[in-house]
Order: C-alpha cells, then sequence, then structure tokens
C-alpha cells in the first residue's frame, strides 16, 4: 500500500516546521500552567500525549491514497453532522463550545467538522467545476454549509462558526467564482442578519453583543484583554525569559494556556519570540499553499486553501484578540494553544495535505 | 494561490507590527503596570431583594455592613500580618490561610475575609493601614430581618456553607449557577427563592497603590438588585401567633412541664390556600444565625426544624371530623342516631375508653365531635372499617404533601392502613387497630399544615387549595415578574348534611359544654375540635405529657381563616392550644381578652 518512492516528494520542511510548532507550544505551555495542578507537568504532559496521537494521525492519514477522501466525502458529511447534532443533545457544556463524551477523552466535534467541511466542499466545487461562472451554480455550496454553520451557531459557538464563513469564500474564490458574484453573496447575507437576529434568544445576543463589543463585559473579556495587553507589552524585544513572566506566574491572565497563550509568549520570550513564532506560521501556511499551487487536480488544491484559510483566520483572530486588535473569542492558536481536539483535527490537516504533496505526480517508474 | 500568499503577508505584517507598537513603542508603560500589577476586579455585591408581608410591610431588608478583604499584591502574605488580621477578625489563622489558598486562582478578586465587622474593629485595621498592605475595606449590604426570630422558619437565614445538589439543580432552572463559598439562602424563603431574591453582583476594574488602596478605576459593572418578595403572611397576625405560642410554652415551663417547648400554629385563608401565618417552636433569630450555630444544633428541641411543615405527630381528636365524614358519606350511620356511651368499652379484647373514662351516655354525632367522645368514633370506625378510613384520610390531604412549594421540606405524614403495616412490620391488620386510627391515633401521623388544610377543606366545602406563602415577585423597577393564585388540587365531595353535621359538632364544641368552651365568649362564631395525642414510648422514667391540640375556622357563616395549634407535651392542664388559639382569635377578631371562664369538659384523653 506504501511506496517508497512517494517519500520522493514528500515535504519534509512542512512536516519539521509543524512539529517546531508543537515543541514551541509545550515549551510556553509549560510556563502557562505552572501551579494550575500539583504535578507542574501534568498539562505538558498531556499535549505531549496529543501532540504524540497527531503524529500517529498524520502517518494514518498519509498512509491512504487521497482520492479516498474524495471517495468517502459523502460518509465524512454525513458523520459531521451526526457529531454536531449529537452535541447538541448530549454535550457538556464547559464555558461556551460543546464537547462529546467519548470515555476516553471529551471531543469537540465542531474541531473536526473544520477539516471535514473542507474535504467535502472540495469534492463538491472539483465536481461542478465547469458550472461555476454561473450565478445560481452557487446554492449548492451554500446549502452544503449552512446546516453545518447551523448547528454550530446553536451551540453556540459563533467564533467557529466564523471560521466556517471564511473558509467558504476562501475555497469559493480559489475555485473560480467571480468575485462580484461573491460579493453579491456577502452583501445577502449581512442583508439578512437582521431576519437572524430575531431568532436569538437573549444570552445569544448578549454573547453575540459582547462578542462584537468586549467593553460590554469589563468584568470577564475587557479584563483579559487588558491584562493581555500588559503581559505583551511588558516582555518588550526580547521578553522576560522563560518562567520569569510575572503577569503569567500570577495567575492574573485567565485561560492563558488555552485561548490566552499567546500572552504568555509575548511576555517571556519577547518580540523576538513572538515574530519567531509567526515566521514558523508564515512557512507552514506558504507550504502548504505551495503545495496547493503544484497539486494535480483541483480537489486537493482546494483542500490545501481550505486548510491554509483555516489555520490563517485563527492565527489572526487569536493572536489578534492578544493585542487587542480582534475581538475575544474562544478560537485557539493552532499547535499551541492546550486541547485535544483542536490539535488532533490540525494534525491530521497536515497530514492529508502532506498526502496531497507526495501524491501529486503520477509515480515515476 | 499568489493571491493567498500575499494575503497572508499582509496579515502578518499586520500583527507583527502591532507587536513592534506594543513591546518596543509602549514597551515601558506596560513593563511599569506589569511590575506593579495593580489591576484587580473589586466586585460589588447586589443588595438581595426585600421581603415584604401582605400588606407591604417590611420584614427582611438589607442594611450597609463592613466588609474586610485581602487584595493580592504579588508577593504573599506574611505570618505576622496574618496573625493580626485573625486577632483582630477573631478567626483562626488557618481559616484565613484557607480562603486565601480558595482563590489562587482568581487572584485578582479581592479574597473577602469576614463581612459585618464591627464599627471599632474597622477603625482598628483602618489606623493600621500601613502595616497591613492588601487590606481592603468595603461597605457591603448585609442582610437584616427586621424583627429577630421573627417567622424564622419561614424565612430562612443566609450562610456560606455547601448545598444539596437537589437545590443546586433547582437554583439552576431559575437560571442561577451556584459557586461553592457563595453567600446564600440555606433554609426556607431565602433558599428556596434564592435566584429570584439574589441580585447580579457588579464589579469595576480598579488600580491599587502599594497599600491596596484603589487609585484609579476603569469600566465597570453596576449591580442589579435582587427581586422583592411578597408574602401572603399577615405580619401582626404571626406576631400575635407567636407571642400566643411563646407565652403559653413558658407557662407552662413555669408550671413545671419541662418537656414542653416545641410547638406550632397554621393558619390558613379557606378560600385560597394562602398562608397567613406559620409559626414553629422554639424560633432562632436568622440575624445572629452564625453566632448562635453551635448552640441552636446542640437544643434537643431542634430549633432549626420547623415545626409546621418538617415533623408529624399524631393528631388525636382533631382527627375525628374524618371518621365523622366517612360513616355519614357510607352511610353507616345517620345523624341522629344514639350510640351508648358507658365510658369503657371493650372490643376484640382491648379496652378502650373515654377521657377520665366518663360516660356521655346515648349520644349522636354531633354530640360526639362536641363532647370528643372515643366510643362513639370507635364504633364509626369499625363501621366504616379501616379502608375506607384510610381513603377519606387520603381525600383529606393526609398522607402525602398537601403541596406547599414556596418553602422546602414538607413531609407527607402516614396514614394508617393494611398496606402500611405490612410494609412497616408485615403484619396483619387488626380492628384494634382500626379503634385507634378512627381517634387519630396509633398508626396516624400528620403535620400541622396538613391539619389546616383539612380544617380549611371542611370551612370551604371540601376544595384543597395548594397553601402558598409568596404571592407576589417584583423587580427592582417595580414590575410583577410572578404572581400568585390559588390553585384547587382536589375537590372531595360530599352530601350538603355532611357538612352540616360535622360543622355542627364543631361549633358545638367551641359552645359551652363543648371541649374549648372558653371560646364561647369570642364575639364571632368559631367551629374547632380539639385533640390530645398520648405518646408512645420515649425514654424517660415518667410518662411524657400528652401533645395538645386544637383546630377551628372562623366566622362559621363564612370562614375567613383556619387554624391549627399544636403543643407538643402541652399536657391537657389549662388546655394551652385552646388558649393559644384564643389569643391568635381575639386578636385577629378585636376583642379584647375574655374573661378568664372555666370551662367544663375541658381536654380530653384518648384510651
Amino acid at each position: 500500500m506504501f511506496d517508497r518512492r512517494l517519500l520522493k516528494n514528500f515535504d519534509y520542511p512542512l512536516l519539521l516546521i509543524t512539529l517546531a510548532i508543537c515543541c514551541y507550544g509545550l515549551i510556553v505551555l509549560s510556563s502557562a500552567t505552572q501551579g494550575l495542578s500539583s504535578d507542574p507537568l501534568f498539562f505538558v504532559r498531556k499535549q505531549a500525549t496529543w501532540i504524540g496521537f497527531g503524529v500517529v494521525a498524520i502517518l494514518l492519514a498519509i498512509s491512504i491514497d487521497y482520492v479516498n477522501f474524495y471517495r468517502w466525502s459523502l460518509y465524512f458529511y454525513a458523520l459531521n453532522l451526526l457529531s454536531l447534532g449529537l452535541v447538541l443533545f448530549f454535550g457538556r457544556d464547559m464555558g461556551g463550545a460543546r464537547w462529546l463524551d467519548l470515555i476516553f477523552f471529551d471531543f469537540q466535534p465542531s474541531e473536526l467538522a473544520k477539516l471535514i467541511v473542507i474535504i467535502t466542499l472540495a469534492r463538491l466545487l472539483a465536481d461542478c467545476r465547469e458550472r461555476v461562472n454561473r450565478f445560481w451554480s452557487v446554492w449548492p455550496f451554500f446549502l452544503h454549509i449552512v446546516p453545518v454553520i447551523l448547528l454550530i451557531m446553536l451551540q453556540p459557538d459563533l467564533g467557529t462558526a466564523l471560521v466556517f464563513v471564511i473558509i467558504f469564500f476562501a475555497m469559493l474564490y480559489m475555485a473560480g467564482i467571480p468575485v462580484g458574484h461573491l460579493a453579491i453573496i456577502v452583501a445577502a447575507g449581512i442583508a439578512a442578519l437582521p431576519l437572524f437576529w430575531l431568532q436569538l434568544m437573549d444570552y445569544q445576543k448578549m454573547r453575540l453583543l459582547v462578542f462584537l463589543n468586549p467593553g460590554m463585559d469589563p468584568l470577564g473579556y475587557g479584563y483579559q484583554l487588558r491584562q493581555s495587553i500588559i503581559a505583551i507589552g511588558s516582555g518588550g524585544i526580547s521578553g522576560k525569559g522563560l518562567y520569569e513572566g510575572t503577569q503569567a506566574r500570577l495567575q492574573f491572565l485567565p485561560e492563558q494556556h488555552t485561548d490566552f497563550i499567546f500572552s504568555v509568549l509575548g511576555e517571556e520570550f519577547g518580540m523576538l519570540g513572538a515574530v519567531l513564532l509567526l515566521v514558523l506560521y508564515f512557512c507552514l501556511i506558504y507550504r502548504i499553499l505551495k503545495i496547493g499551487a503544484f497539486a494535480k487536480d483541483s480537489f486537493s488544491a482546494l483542500v490545501c486553501t481550505g486548510v491554509a484559510s483555516m489555520i490563517t483566520f485563527q492565527i489572526l483572530v487569536n493572536v489578534g484578540m492578544a493585542i487587542g486588535i480582534m475581538p475575544v473569542t474562544g478560537l485557539p492558536l493552532p499547535f499551541m494553544s492546550y486541547g485535544g481536539s483542536s490539535m488532533l483535527t490540525n494534525m491530521l490537516a497536515i497530514g492529508v495535505i502532506l498526502n496531497m504533496g507526495m501524491r501529486r505526480q503520477k509515480i515515476q517508474f | 494561490m499568489r493571491f493567498f500568499i500575499s494575503l497572508v503577508l499582509i496579515i502578518f505584517i499586520l500583527l507583527g507590527t502591532r507587536l513592534a507598537y506594543l513591546q518596543v513603542i509602549r514597551h515601558e508603560t506596560y513593563w511599569m503596570q506589569a511590575e506593579e500589577n495593580r489591576l484587580r476586579i473589586l466586585p460589588i455585591t447586589a443588595p438581595r431583594g426585600e421581603i415584604y408581608d401582605r400588606n407591604g410591610r417590611k420584614i427582611v431588608t438589607n442594611r450597609p455592613g463592613f466588609t474586610v478583604s485581602l487584595v493580592d499584591l504579588g508577593d504573599g502574605y506574611s505570618d505576622a500580618m496574618i496573625a493580626e488580621l485573625a486577632g483582630l477578625l477573631e478567626m483562626e489563622k488557618e481559616e484565613i490561610r484557607d480562603r486565601i489558598r480558595a482563590q489562587f486562582f482568581r487572584r485578582w478578586l479581592p479574597i473577602r475575609l469576614k463581612i459585618d465587622v464591627p464599627m471599632e474593629i474597622v477603625a482598628v485595621i483602618a489606623e493600621r493601614r500601613m502595616e497591613l498592605p492588601g487590606v481592603l475595606i468595603e461597605v457591603q449590604p448585609i442582610r437584616n430581618y427586621l424583627h429577630g426570630n421573627f417567622a424564622s422558619h419561614i424565612l430562612g437565614y443566609l450562610g456560606e456553607g455547601t448545598v444539596a445538589d437537589w437545590v443546586e439543580e433547582h437554583w439552576q432552572q431559575y437560571g442561577y449557577y451556584y459557586r461553592a463559598g457563595e453567600l446564600v439562602g440555606q433554609a426556607g424563603l431565602e433558599l428556596a427563592w434564592e435566584p429570584f431574591l439574589r441580585g447580579k453582583d457588579g464589579g469595576i476594574q480598579v488600580e491599587i497603590n502599594s497599600t491596596g488602596q484603589a487609585v484609579a478605576k476603569f469600566e465597570g459593572v453596576d449591580p442589579q438588585p435582587g427581586h422583592d418578595v411578597h408574602l401572603t403572611i399577615d405580619l401582626p397576625l404571626q406576631l400575635a401567633a407567636e407571642q400566643a405560642l411563646n407565652e403559653t410554652v413558658e407557662r407552662l415551663q413555669a408550671e413545671g412541664n419541662d418537656d414542653a417547648g416545641e410547638a406550632a400554629v397554621v393558619i390558613l385563608d379557606p378560600q385560597s390556600g394562602r398562608i397567613l401565618a406559620m409559626a414553629s417552636l422554639p424560633a432562632f433569630d436568622p440575624n445572629t444565625f452564625r453566632r448562635d450555630f453551635p448552640r441552636l444544633r446542640e437544643d434537643r428541641r431542634r430549633p432549626l426544624v420547623n415545626k409546621a411543615i418538617e415533623g408529624h405527630f399524631p393528631l388525636g381528636s382533631t382527627f375525628k371530623m374524618v371518621t365523622a365524614f366517612a360513616a355519614l358519606e357510607e352511610g353507616v350511620v345517620s345523624h341522629d342516631e344514639l350510640v351508648r356511651c358507658a365510658g369503657v368499652i371493650t372490643r376484640y379484647g382491648a379496652t378502650k375508653a373515654c377521657f377520665r373514662r366518663r360516660a356521655h351516655g346515648a349520644i349522636n354525632i354531633v354530640e360526639a365531635i362536641a363532647k370528643s367522645c372515643n366510643i362513639f368514633f370507635y364504633e364509626m370506625g369499625l363501621r366504616v372499617g379501616i379502608d375506607n378510613l384510610a381513603r377519606y384520610s387520603r381525600d383529606f390531604g393526609f398522607g402525602s404533601p398537601v403541596g406547599l412549594q414556596d418553602i422546602f421540606g414538607e413531609r407527607r405524614g402516614i396514614v394508617a392502613s393494611r398496606e402500611l403495616k405490612r410494609e412497616l412490620l408485615n403484619e396483619p391488620w387488626f380492628p384494634a387497630e382500626t379503634m385507634d386510627a378512627s381517634i387519630g391515633q396509633g398508626f396516624q401521623s400528620s403535620t400541622i399544615l396538613q391539619l389546616a388544610n383539612y380544617i380549611a377543606m371542611i370551612a370551604n366545602g371540601g376544595i384543597h387549595y395548594r397553601p402558598y406563602l409568596v404571592e407576589k415577585i417584583v423587580n427592582h423597577q417595580g414590575e410583577t415578574v410572578k404572581l400568585a393564585a390559588p390553585e384547587i388540587l382536589r375537590y372531595v365531595e360530599a352530601r350538603p348534611s355532611t357538612w352540616e353535621s360535622i360543622r355542627q359538632g364543631m361549633i358545638a364544641a367551641a359552645l359551652p359544654g363543648g371541649t374549648a368552651a372558653r371560646l364561647a365568649a369570642l364575639p364571632v362564631s368559631i367551629a374547632g375540635k380539639t385533640g390530645t395525642a398520648q405518646v408512645v414510648g420515649g425514654d424517660s422514667p415518667t410518662p411524657l405529657p400528652p401533645h395538645h391540640l386544637f383546630a377551628a375556622y372562623a366566622p362559621v357563616e363564612q370562614p375567613e381563616i383556619a387554624l391549627a395549634v399544636f403543643i407538643k407535651h402541652g399536657g391537657t392542664e389549662g388546655a394551652p392550644a385552646v388558649r393559644v388559639a384564643q389569643q391568635i382569635l381575639e386578636h385577629y377578631f378585636k376583642t379584647a381578652p375574655a374573661a378568664e371562664a372555666v370551662a367544663e369538659g375541658e381536654g380530653e384523653e384518648t384510651f
């Protein structure tokens, strides 16, 4: 099944960059979780386990020809709706997003849903390639993504829902849908917002308002934001050094090992450390897009676009939040934030991309 | 792809620029702020909703009090300071350390050490501000129960103790998610209505200086006061009931009855189920609950138990109307049938007697109720049989909670039945036990609320209204958010003549010649029934005095109140329960205390 010759096109830099970011994340996490548990390495060990599982996920993802992902697309889609539906009924609410209890660990289906939507939407777009120029041929893509977004909105997890919107438009653009058509869709979407607003429960409206304006929640998000900016700003160019961050050390930063891990990094490693991470991320996204550019079929090109837009958007929102230019959402920083579902999904996504990269040419005999 | 790569590059440059701005240009400012680490949140406690009586008289409110807290300055706390604080606040050092530990992961919030600290101590702390860095004095609302131990079992009290899981779930239904350590209602209305009474705490972001004083304020949220609760309770009537109970119990104790001390009164509006008064002795003062708790917990009279709903007792002869009702409705006796009472009866191998073995002679059902003739009701009980008697008992609300939901803890009581005995003792039923059951003894056991509810059903012709305490909930803007309405839970149909005979018997009981003849002096017509419940067992060498009960409604023509009085181990001497009822009725019908009337046939005994 696995042919050695496939390794000829294997993108080692992409794998190495991914693992480098993961290791960087572990180091920062070890600082962010100091004192959170009686065992100082509790969170680090768990996160390392997730990385381990992630590597296994990568190996699994590259061992099967990605054509199978294309073939199984329909099943993936059904599984996606099923798991997102289940979480609404059996999910555990742990502050915002919801988890499914899979006995051995709590799984967040909305994380995996991102990757599944990328694959299923890529197939749909690839299949309809000839017709994308006509305006009304856009509607099947809509029908495809709207149920998923609605299910996630119901959780309610507006941040994650927004990731899907970004992925959707990036892939539609990549598929060659005229920009004018996309603009009309966006305009129609904005026009429909008031209708959507009326359907929301009071507490959902409140969350949305706070999401748009954290100043409305000064004792929660507002406070976090102020502390995060102080942490990053105080780090300066070279940072205070690992385990030396006073903000992080004093536990004044809520959620610093998940949503606000970048604040800890900014404080302890300074601008040099933060920029290093951004450079690593840029290289990662660049490699993904490069694989997309050299892809042998439009399906894999679309998947690469989807994954790149997913990762970029999450970085933009998470880092943007930590430095005060984006609203506060619960979006994790890829490969850095503590959490199994997000780590596994992102690793699996990298595996799919690596798979597409190494099978981009017919095997040379 | 080129488009995407350019877009990503632009995004990263944007992020990098902002980073450079924060970490290079503004570095100095933020570095200072981080070094000081002076940004904190000061929560502002929302005042709890107030509690009013049915006419808007204030019962529970809030007053300002001083709270002493610790603000985390980032350098830990010296042993000397903790020791000094422990001394000033009369706390254990370990207690203070526990509180610091409990808040380790929420260090941006002040640690509340003690609420309602006396003025003198606050003055001392303020003087030594420099030696006590990080000690913060805040003014916060403190619960104020205006009438001390008035209605304490209805109102409940506040505490920081953990609550039961089912309480937490109940609160969640109304949108309040409890967190351990919060000051919450621990009993009564304060517990049951916690989600409504508690407001929403506010808070403010502040910058503090090196001693822990707030020097700059940023954005914050105003606290939202809790909802006000308006009760069905009538404050003067409740006070009168408590006073009557207290006086009577004190008199009994002065007369040498060491077993007296527990008692309860329930007063219902028979046309709606509104609880006009509910008193339980001994009571406690919710204002000083925390300090009194060790004593309250040790008291063998269990002051924390609401005797009106959380205890069940044999009703004695107050139960006899159920037997009368069953006999009349089953048609086993006519209104004028005479049963001969010789003072003593031997049936099924058991010899049972009337009070002081006095023979009532030939007696009909009305006279039997008025004079509380045991022999008559033994006969009736045997005629209807235990199964019918149990069924009619349940019809009158016995054996299951009568439906009070506004405070928790209502007991179901026990209805004597074949099934019960088999379940309890795995023994068959004996007819002699039917005789006990028919005069409210033996297995029969009820709450005082059940007794009041059954009297109310007699008064209103068989309607079982759900008893309730909370009339309405009003939010801070003055809007009514919840309004109670009378709710009929059950309707017991009967021939008008049945009701008539029972009422005639109860009216005669409160007239000269009846068991509660002392009430004849009142200017309104009263229908009532006394009861004496013999207490079996007990570990004292001398037999315990029997419980004394009285239940009545008035005025007969247009019933306004139904009341039940229970004096645990009150004895029959001086008919204490009737005296309490008399005092309450005198208050209610605004009359001068009647002259001490020596009544005939006072009290009775049931074996």
